[in-house]
């Protein structure tokens, strides 16, 4: 918990609380996404690694992303939220800053095609590069082309 | 030039049993008999499982969170139940609170002992993957008797158990247990880790320092071996592990040789566990009544538990539906999986086995 008062500190005008119901986790958000690198190279003196990097579909408007931060010698969780436009969805990398977040955001890019800038490999990673959509937004339909889709051209 | 370029070979280990661990491949480029540069390639068992979870109610999705990780499916059970019951706000009964932990701790020997059966495999040593399996048939019969199941049970439910133990099960796990046990200490010592053999190919081979496991997020066993003593069991106590004395086990050295000993360590653990809670177990109802399809109010739920292979988590979104808005898993196997982009390189061809063995990864939960 001090330490993500520390972090705050630091920030005072991007940085804003938001309440939380888990356990020894403090939720910050940022409100201007082209900070994020600054940000998260501060989280890095106090935090150890991204344990995870959540993105939450919110249509029309927003692409929530939750990166959340923990360490090993202690139980305090940072959750540090930045919305981002749906319709322009680009954020910068964090993977030259944290090694984890290499393989998260090329799932991200996957699942929600959002695009990271300055990402060195940026492509799919859990399907294959010629599938059809970006199965994790809100509008994408799970239809009977989607559920028998091969991946072979089975035409003779 | 031309020469630089005729000793390098690109070669495709997989996608079918690089190891015996499942569908993974490497593309990896090799100098001669040196590895120089190696590429994971994950997804051949990707399910959509974060999709099909927004596509159903939250007790359909049990099923799905058991073959998740197939070898340790009650662990990602009891992780699932205990995200919607806190998300419920739901308090489980002490009975099946420990059952679950005995259920955990047994998993976690099925788990580990099937990791040692590999890492044998892996070797050439056959023999210890006879005998892994030998052991963990044991508890697979166990738990077949308590759930029907056996790879995937469906025991957990949210709000408890599906039912009580069987009767006179105890006894039959006290006895199985100490057979394991003597097994472990004893013929398991001869045939492996103090075995010259073994040792020789484990030994210093796929060292992970610090400064990996931080950049990569590696969890569970695997840091343990590198003297990073970190056990959410320990650390942030959930289920019954609060009230049962045990010790997080460690080793120093980091390399292969020191994850195959946490493990063999673990199951010893374990089963010190097991038979603490079988004596303390309480009486009493294993659950509590929760209707088969309910709404949750819009919440931000989070919930880690330590699995056998490392810090799981599960971070769920609910929108006051009656279905999940996003869950987030957290495999440990996805972020162990790619350190081996440091690890392999400068190893030799047949070290990639013994190396990938040891860290011990699953593609169920690395491509969910």
């Amino acid at each position: 918990m001090e330490s993500s008062d520390t972090i705050k500190g630091r920030f005072p005008t991007l940085l804003s609380d938001v309440p939380s119901t888990n356990k020894n986790e403090t939720v910050i958000l940022l409100n201007d996404k082209s900070k994020l690198k600054t940000v998260v190279g501060e989280i890095k003196n106090h935090f150890d690694i991204l344990f995870m990097l959540m993105v939450v579909d919110k249509p029309p408007k927003v692409f929530e992303m939750n990166y959340v931060f923990t360490n090993y010698s202690k139980n305090d969780i940072l959750t540090l939220r930045v919305n981002i436009d749906r319709n322009k969805p680009s954020v910068d990398s964090i993977s030259n800053l944290l090694g984890s977040a290499d393989w998260e955001e090329r799932e991200v890019y996957d699942m929600f095609g959002i695009s990271f800038k300055g990402h060195k490999d940026l492509r799919r990673i859990l399907l294959p590069e010629d599938w059809p959509g970006r199965p994790l937004r809100k509008d994408f339909q799970v239809t009977d082309e989607v559920r028998n889709w091969t991946g072979l051209d089975l035409k003779f | 030039m031309e020469n630089e370029n005729m000793n390098k070979i690109t070669i495709n280990i997989g996608p079918v049993h690089p190891s015996t661990h499942g569908v993974l491949k490497f593309v990896v480029e090799i100098d001669q008999d040196t590895i120089k540069k190696v590429e994971p390639e994950i997804g051949f068992v990707h399910r959509g499982v974060e999709k099909m979870a927004e596509m159903k109610y939250f007790n359909s999705f049990m099923p799905i969170a058991d073959k998740l990780d197939y070898i340790s499916a009650l662990n990602w059970e009891v992780l699932y139940a205990t995200t919607i019951e806190n998300a419920l706000g739901i308090t489980v009964p002490p009975r099946a609170v420990y059952i679950r932990t005995l259920m955990c701790e047994m998993q976690r020997m099925m788990s580990h002992l099937l990791f040692l059966a590999h890492v044998g495999e892996d070797l050439g040593n056959t023999t210890l993957f006879m005998w892994g399996f030998r052991e963990r048939e044991l508890l697979m019969d166990l738990t077949e008797e308590v759930s029907g199941g056996r790879l995937a049970p469906m025991y957990v439910s949210i709000g408890g158990l599906y039912y009580d133990l069987p009767e006179g099960f105890s006894e039959k796990l006290l006895s199985t247990l100490s057979v394991i046990e003597s097994k472990v200490k004893n013929e398991y010592r001869a045939m492996s880790y103090e075995n010259g053999l073994f040792k020789m190919r484990t030994v210093g081979v796929g060292i992970i320092s610090r400064e990996q496991i931080l950049k990569y997020g590696i969890t569970g066993p695997n840091i343990r071996a590198s003297g990073i003593k970190r056990d959410l069991r320990k650390d942030e106590p959930y289920l019954a592990y609060d009230k049962i004395d045990f010790d997080v086990v460690t080793e120093k050295a980091g390399d292969a040789y020191a994850r195959f000993m946490v493990r063999v360590n673990e199951i010893l653990e374990s089963i010190r566990m097991i038979r603490q809670v079988i004596k303390d177990m309480p009486t009493g109802d294993v659950k509590v009544k929760v209707p088969w399809i309910f709404k949750i109010p819009p919440k931000y739920t989070f919930v880690r538990q330590e699995t056998p292979r490392g810090e799981a988590a599960m971070y769920l979104v609910t929108n006051d539906d009656q279905k999940p808005y996003r869950l987030k898993i957290r495999a440990p196997s996805f972020y162990t999986l790619q350190a081996v982009k440091e690890l392999f390189v400068g190893s030799k061809v047949a070290d990639l086995v013994a190396i990938l063995g040891s860290l011990d990864p699953v593609p169920g939960e690395i491509d969910r």
